[in-house]
């Protein structure tokens, strides 16, 4: 079998190849033939692909402990469901996953487009093959998931008990999907690039495509925050660690390209400002993968040092420099129709918006490789850890949620006083009471007052946007109330959509300036029947028990959780042993509410008898999660939005 | 003024201030990337300022009170080593022999770095010890 899996791979990396080879024959020489055949090749990759997958994920979870991959990242008692999320719990594992997505992602495109036949298509295929070729490549000949061991062990080695978490499981292929997805992105740029393409049409299936990724980029990193929560067991979600960081950088890029590539469908403009920064969200995702694998800089995923980060380098220089040499070769394409008219407009927003998300990236790409650049300039090796980047992120995020509401109530080409003052005196009115009535709260401090005010004046902007419309539309169409609001949303799904996602991020922040400023930290060596307080919350140990698990045993603290005299039952903070690992795992208890959690550690039973416990309260977390989920519905609704692309569809016919 | 003016300057207002943030940030956090030979070799007590240091934990030199909780073990690289003590829980993945990456304030008196960050790089597979050859 694993002769198969070995022999799919080599045909697909060969197939790549075909497929990159025909297409640029077929583009050169005007033949339909070869842009047919390279189409074709880039299915059989698909195929191949999926191949491979089945034939490691058969061995995964049939236990074939003559695989190496398997022998070392499963063992009998691992269940069936782990042990194929074992897939990509290794280096050779995680590449699969990453080609196959990456073929998920061809296979979609070439379905989609399989009517089509313009050229400027072949070409988008010919980019996504070319990655494809270096993916193949790694698989076959540089990291193969397919070595066999000549002695196999009885059982094997297993899977990290941190990694067995059903959010672990889901949070991979999510967040791949969101990195893998911007290849489509960047292919479309290329191929505008390569074909010599004008038109804008283009641009609105890049957008549709780059918000998928986006949405699914964005949800894993929350994903990533929310198992770092419950998983990791200190208390928070969010370290600065290069691993987020990584992930993070993407993310922000892709957002402002979503901005400023609005600006290109309106006015013409920011034409190479827009190809540069799909280029950037594309390698910055692929920056991402190397430092992951590359053991480059310590984090607390890193994983084997592995001999493939020289790969991902030379990709990641090789694609950049040939795509900063085609926007160059291609400057006349990119030139602007039209200027910026005025500073104070919705153009001049989304301009600042745009270097304020590359200031963010800049700024987290600089603290993350730090030690690397320090020693590179002045020789002495500096590392900065989480205050820098609170230092220097926070208020460039909160610039960035003031211009959230500043930007859409700013009038396109030009704001004038009048629309100045019929805009914004009742969202600052709203910013300056909400900032009032949480004074008493205990809030003090600029930046979470700042953080406050931008919250309330983007809340009530969105709030007027939609009043204004349902206005218009009771006007027009004489629908009423609830109606006018579905009619509304409906008719401009990617405005109103924008805004709902916009509510998503003015959550978060809150449950970021909830949970930082407000946290609340308590430990207390306690005996059975005393009990210790935090906030309002009193604690009180039962007692404590152990129980076996498949694996482990685990130990878990009874403790009686009250407030203000309610009692909300037993809780279990625990902590297991695992066998395989010798590794103890804490497993946290939480007793969330939609105001605070109260986070509960068990430090240990101690040698005189008594039970550390160590709580947390934070206050607003789950804003963060909810948060992540409005703006996934509302990255959902504007992509069901499908009017735009018809007419652009009609007009280029 | 005209807009394309006004929007370079605005720019530069911005790329300033970030410029400046970056800058004093790395001044005021920036902390001092050293091996742990480097460290406990340092003849002058260091200024003030952070230190950040990659090594293994000594066999046999975990010291931890759990009711503190406060844990107190030696780090080295395999020629020097220094005292580190960390007022905090002990993570799950601490143990002999692991990779750990400690930030803190080191006291040069007692050659001790006091940690405020503890990290324990988590192997995410055991390396592959006694799996032997590849079937050739």
């Amino acid at each position: 079998m694993s002769e198969i899996g070995r022999l799919a791979l080599l045909v697909g990396f060969l197939c790549a190849v075909f497929s990159v080879g025909s297409i640029a024959y077929g583009l050169r020489t005007g033949r339909v033939g070869p842009l047919r055949s390279g189409r074709n090749a880039l299915w059989a990759v698909c195929a191949m692909t999926l191949l491979a997958v089945i034939i490691l994920g058969r061995a995964l979870v049939a236990r074939d402990f003559t695989y190496r991959y398997v022998a070392e990242h499963t063992s009998l008692d691992l269940s069936p469901l782990f042990s194929f999320a074992s897939l990509w719990a290794g280096q050779e594992g995680s590449l699969l996953l990453w080609l196959l997505i990456l073929s998920s992602y061809g296979a979609a495109f070439l379905w989609i487009y399989r009517k089509r036949l313009d050229p400027f298509y072949d070409a988008v295929a010919m980019v996504v093959a070319s990655v494809a070729i270096f993916f193949t490549y790694l698989l076959s000949f540089v990291c193969s998931p397919f070595r066999m061991l000549a002695n196999p062990p009885v059982d094997g080695q297993g899977l990290n008990p941190l990694l067995q978490d059903p959010g672990m499981m889901i949070h991979p292929p999510i967040l791949y999907t969101g990195y893998v997805g911007f290849i489509i992105p960047f292919a479309f740029g290329i191929a505008v690039l390569l074909m010599n393409r004008t038109g804008t049409r283009w641009i609105e299936e890049v957008r549709r495509w780059t918000l998928f990724s986006w949405m699914f980029l964005g949800f894993g990193v929350l994903l990533g925050a929310r198992w770092a929560y419950i998983e990791l067991g200190w208390g928070g979600y969010w370290g600065w660690d290069p691993v987020e960081n990584a992930s993070l950088m993407p993310w922000l890029v892709g957002t402002a390209f979503l901005h400023s590539v609005m600006i290109e469908q309106r006015r013409g403009m920011l034409k190479t400002w827009n190809v540069a920064l799909i280029v950037l969200t594309f390698e910055l995702s692929i920056f991402g993968t190397f430092l992951t694998r590359s053991g480059v800089l310590t984090s607390v995923h890193s994983f084997a040092e592995s001999n493939i980060g020289p790969w991902f380098l030379a990709f990641i220089i090789g694609s950049s420099t040939l795509a900063t040499a085609l926007i160059l070769y291609r400057k006349s394409l990119l030139e602007s129709e039209n200027r910026m008219d005025a500073i104070v407009s919705r153009e001049g927003s989304f301009l600042f918006n745009n270097v304020l998300f590359v200031a963010l990236t800049f700024a987290t790409f600089l603290g993350t490789t730090f030690p690397v650049v320090s020693e590179a300039v002045t020789g002495s090796k500096i590392s900065v850890s989480a205050p820098f980047f609170n230092r220097v992120n926070v208020p460039i995020a909160l610039a960035l949620l003031l211009l959230t509401g500043a930007g859409p109530v700013l009038s396109w080409w030009r704001a004038t006083a009048s629309v100045l003052q019929r805009n914004f005196i009742l969202p600052t009115v709203a910013g300056l009471l909400a900032t009032l009535a949480s004074l008493p709260f205990g809030l003090h401090g600029v930046y979470p007052i700042v953080t406050v005010f931008g919250a309330a004046f983007v809340l009530t902007t969105v709030v007027m946007e939609f009043a204004r419309g349902i206005q218009a539309r009771k006007d027009v169409a004489a629908s009423r109330g609830a109606m006018a609001l579905v009619d509304l949303m409906t008719k401009n799904k990617r405005r109103y959509g924008g805004y709902v996602i916009h509510v998503g991020v003015v959550m978060i922040f809150i449950g970021v300036l909830g949970s930082s400023v407000f946290q609340k930290e308590a430990h207390q060596p306690l005996r059975t029947g005393e009990s210790m307080k935090i906030g309002d919350y009193t604690l009180t140990l039962k007692g404590t028990d152990q129980k076996n698990e498949p694996g482990a045993t685990v130990t878990r603290a009874l403790l009686d959780v009250s407030q203000n005299g309610k009692s909300f039952g037993v809780s279990h903070p625990a902590k297991a042993m695992y066998f395989k690992s010798q590794q103890p795992m804490t497993e946290v208890a939480l007793h969330q509410t939609l105001g605070e959690d109260l986070y509960m550690i068990l430090g240990g039973v101690n040698d005189d008898g008594t039970v550390s416990i160590q709580a947390y309260i934070n206050p607003l977390v789950s804003l963060i999660w909810f948060g992540g989920i409005v703006m996934v519905i509302g990255t959902i609704f504007t992509l069901s939005d499908r009017m735009r692309l018809r007419r652009e569809e009609k007009e280029a016919v | 003024m005209n807009t394309t003016v006004k929007i370079v300057l605005v720019s530069l207002v911005v790329i300033g201030s970030v410029a400046y943030l970056i800058l004093s940030g790395v001044k005021q956090t920036g902390m001092q990337y050293m091996t742990v030979t480097e460290l406990a070799q340092m003849e002058k007590a260091p200024k003030a300022g952070g230190f950040r240091l990659d090594g293994i934990v000594a066999a046999g030199s975990i010291q931890y009170d759990q009711k503190a909780p406060r844990l107190q073990f030696r780090m080295t690289d395999g020629k020097e080593a220094v005292n580190i003590v960390y007022d905090g829980l002990m993570p799950d993945a601490f143990a002999d022999g692991r990779d750990v990456v400690v930030e803190g304030t080191f006291r040069h008196t007692d050659h001790t770095l006091l940690a405020t960050k503890l990290v324990t790089k988590c192997p995410s597979k055991y390396e592959s010890q006694g799996l032997g050859e590849d079937k050739s």
